[in-house]
């Protein structure tokens, strides 16, 4: 399958110094795709190439069959872009913004207009469509700028911090709306984030920026593979592990590490299958086990233990995560 | 990233962006109120208290000034009974710098507006995100600042008309403005000068990052540089025609190569950069 979207040894600095350093990925048709990393990892560099607003210093990329530095009209033309900051005319009301953001698409006047509506409708702005934006508030500003966004149909979406600024409530409304644009009409969509929540609810793929650099790509499981190895399950007994038990467990060659719980264990096991191998020799002991399950690492896990990895590097000292505990405890991690 | 050089503007898009910009900067108060209390005081105001004024003093005598006019410049004036004198050297003479300033003034006002405007509301990028054409969004931008300045000055120009003819008809008896030379000016020149103030601001407004700044270092720099060069202008209502659309033409030529670079460095990575 051709991919969607694709860049070779993107590169570009600033005065300030190297913002994207040799990025190399493919999201692939109706794929989405999270870029995760801090503020400053590049995301919004990456977004800005992709979307032919900015020029490489080095490196190449493809959205759609066209390549963005040399005609970015055309990839601008099939591709719709939430910023970070809105970007909507506060002066303007939320029908003006998005029926003269469809005119300067070159669209006709009355299918803007018509288009408008639908959407306004759609994002449930259509009794605040006469309504100057600067009366609105950031979850309404964000919805309309979606809405912008999704004026044309556009068959990519690069949504830059879609969540940023908003309550909890104007967050999971966001989401909802960019889970249900993911899954029709199969649009490929690009979320640079910092959020990982969001992340983890809408997206195929992970790229993790730090400082420009790509430090991990792939599925959440295949780089999850990478980080560790196994796959970690929760035993629930009621009351901590006791030593033998535990030394038992070490003992199974199917058993990376245990890690003692409050109700019970945390176990490194080789593969989700070994789970009943390790049930029934605690029932053999005579433990009581009131309930096993083998727990992937989430998205969020992935991502911080790719940080850790990463301060490793640079000799940095971070916070330990709960993926960075698990991993350290069993000693699988990276 | 660029639209090739042979293809054709879309005007759709453009005026689009034109549309935009101006009903946004028709609901800024801050923008409109001095682009019109400007232009009302110099042009129905000032000639109206100046004609009265002029009219009330019997027989001035205008000819000191007259007689520090170089060579046969102030001959049309000298020409006049004495009592129309004054009247038509304040109002169809002294005022004509003025007439320059109107245009100057808004359109830089404007064009900082176009581009340190959008950064500092944070809705350059999103306009960076559109497939509009450099060459395409540069000519609007030049144009949302042009077409008001142009119909800020002509409209003016049309009250003033009224107001000086109206003030001097108990005094002259006919219509005395415009002349051919005015005209020269209002058409030719004004337009000239509307064009070199908003390429000097697209420049500064391009750099910096509110508009306010943008003004700052149009305002203190190199706009006062303009408006020393505006002020001699009262010398065009004065000299022969050709002339004065010679002055006109020498404007033009500068403000073009001015608009020209600007739209050379008029980049998306230009600007985008900077947002």
């Amino acid at each position: 399958m051709t991919a969607a979207i694709e860049t070779h040894d993107l590169t570009r600095s600033f005065p300030s110094g190297v913002a994207l350093d040799g990025l190399t990925l493919s999201v692939q048709p109706g794929e989405v795709l999270a870029l995760l990393g801090p503020n400053g990892a590049g995301k919004t560099t990456t977004v800005r190439l992709l979307n032919g607003i900015l020029t490489p210093d080095r490196g190449r990329s493809s959205v759609l069959g066209f390549d963005p530095a040399v005609d970015g009209d055309a990839v601008r033309r099939v591709t719709g872009v939430l910023t970070e900051h809105a970007g909507l005319d506060e002066r303007l009301t939320a029908r003006e913004n998005l029926e003269l953001t469809a005119r300067m698409r070159g669209l006709d006047r009355v299918w803007a207009a018509r288009r408008t509506m639908d959407l306004l409708e759609r994002f449930g702005m259509a009794d605040r469509a006469d309504v100057a934006v600067q009366g609105t508030s950031t979850g309404q500003r964000k919805r309309l700028a979606l809405a912008r966004a999704l004026l044309h149909d556009p068959e990519v979406l690069f949504l830059d911090e879609p969540t940023s600024g908003l309550d909890p409530a104007a967050t999971r409304d966001v989401i909802d709306l960019i889970g249900a644009l993911a899954t029709e009409h199969g649009r490929t969509i690009v979320l640079a984030t910092h959020f990982l929540g969001e992340a983890g609810r809408l997206a195929d793929r992970m790229a993790v920026l730090h400082h420009g650099v790509l430090h991990a790509f792939g599925r959440p499981e295949e780089i999850a593979a990478e980080m560790w190895n196994g796959i970690d399950a929760e035993i629930d007994l009621g009351s901590p592990i006791d030593t033998a038990a535990r030394k038992a467990l070490e003992q199974l060659a199917c058993v990376h590490g245990v890690v003692p719980l409050p109700n019970g264990a945390l176990v490194r096991l080789e593969r989700r299958d070994d789970l009943p191998v390790v049930v029934r020799l605690l029932v053999e002991r005579g433990l009581a086990v009131y309930g096993a399950s083998a727990r992937p690492p989430s998205l969020e896990d992935i991502y911080f233990a790719v940080e850790a990895r990463i301060a490793e590097r640079e000799g940095r000292d971070i916070a330990r995560t709960t993926a960075g505990l698990i991993s350290g405890a069993v000693g699988g991690g990276p | 990233m660029t639209a090739p050089a042979h293809a054709p503007r879309s005007w759709p898009v453009i005026r689009a962006v034109i549309a935009k910009d101006l009903i946004a900067v028709r609901r800024s108060k801050a923008v409109v109120i001095p682009m019109l209390a400007v232009p009302t005081l110099l042009m129905v105001v000032l000639p109206l208290f100046v004609g009265l004024a002029a009219r009330a003093s019997s027989n001035p005598d205008v000819g000191r000034i007259l007689s520090s006019m170089p060579g046969d410049l102030a001959r049309p004036i000298l020409d006049l009974p004495q009592h129309e004198q004054l009247i038509v050297l304040v109002n169809g003479y002294l005022l004509a710098p003025l007439f320059l300033i109107v245009p100057l003034m808004v359109s830089a006002v404007l064009a900082a507006d176009a581009f340190a405007g959008e950064k500092e509301r944070k809705t350059l990028e999103s306009l960076l995100h559109l497939p509009i054409a450099e060459r395409d969004l540069f000519m609007a931008k030049l144009l949302t600042a042009f077409i008001p300045a142009i119909a800020v000055s002509w409209i003016g120009f049309l009250c003033f008309c009224v107001v000086a003819n109206g003030v001097a008809w108990p005094v002259l008896h006919r219509i005395f403005v415009p002349t051919q030379l005015w005209l020269v000016m209002i058409l030719w020149i004004g337009p000239a000068v509307a064009t070199l103030g908003l390429a000097v601001m697209v420049r500064v407004s391009a750099r910096a990052r509110t508009s306010q700044e943008a003004n700052q270092l149009g305002g203190a720099v190199i706009l006062p540089l303009i408006f020393l060069s505006v002020g001699q202008s009262s010398g065009v209502l004065l000299a022969p025609l050709p002339v004065a659309i010679a002055i006109g033409a020498l404007i033009w030529v500068i403000a073009i190569i001015l608009v020209r670079g600007g739209a050379k460095r008029f980049t998306r990575d230009q600007l985008a950069a900077r947002v």
